[in-house]
């Protein structure tokens, strides 16, 4: 299992098009990905309504969880994506 | 079957001619958008449920089934930081469609240089299965679409 842990940066935390454009990039990914607070139960980073629920506001940090083939990939570009201002 | 009722009256307005790519191109699920009456509108709950989400420019209401329903008022409204909205209920209530959640003037946003567009989303849902979107003009509480 590789994760990343990343600062939200947007203003908006996660929400919005940063919530959107991850869900999104996340949904093109074959393998299972997963978001959380920290220490928070992992939702699936492929769901906009999980991802809304966990209501991550700007300069809160997340743990981004993936497994398998590309995994790696994957989660920098959602790390990218999280912290982009 | 979810059938999602139109918060607000105004005009049906396809996702697709929404004037912000994150609902245009689908991003956060398919959908109906609403062109509100240029009037102080009371937005509705379009399912029955729990309010999930509740800021003062959208909201997301979850039914019992697990399906979340985002309602957003105006586009980039969330730059107003509530100025203009005031909330007639609370986050994880308990609430019946039809029943007022925000109260807002579409005439105030549009002045501000933003669209009132109101994009009403089946999160995470597959455009195959969302049918029976609603044409031209609409009334608060008229069926807005089907999500199956």
């Amino acid at each position: 299992m590789a994760e990343r842990k990343v600062t939200v940066q947007s203003e908006v935390g996660l929400h919005a098009r940063p919530a959107a454009t991850f869900v999104q990039t996340a949904a093109k990914a074959t393998v299972n990905v997963t978001v959380a607070r920290m220490s928070g139960e992992p939702v699936s980073a492929k769901s906009i309504l999980s991802v809304l629920a966990l209501d991550v506001r700007q300069g809160e940090t997340i743990v981004i969880s993936a497994d398998g083939e590309g995994a790696d990939e994957l989660l920098d570009a959602l790390a990218a994506i999280a912290s982009a201002p | 079957m979810t059938t999602v009722l139109a918060p607000m009256g105004g005009t049906a307005v396809r996702l697709a001619e929404v004037p912000d790519p994150v609902f245009s191109a689908g991003m956060v699920g398919p959908g109906l958008a609403i062109d509100p009456v240029r009037e102080p509108v009371v937005a509705v709950a379009p399912i029955d449920g729990i309010i999930m989400k509740l800021h003062p420019h959208a909201f997301v209401i979850v039914g019992d089934d697990g399906r979340g329903v985002l309602v957003h008022l105006g586009i980039d409204t969330v730059q107003l930081r509530g100025a203009g909205f005031e909330l007639l209920t609370t986050e994880g209530a308990r609430i019946r469609a039809g029943q007022p959640v925000v109260s807002w003037n579409p005439v105030s946003i549009e002045a501000s240089g933003r669209s009132p567009v109101c994009p009403v989303v089946a999160l995470d849902g597959d455009a195959d299965y969302v049918t029976g979107l609603a044409h031209g003009r609409i009334d608060a509480g008229d069926d807005l679409f089907e999500w199956a």
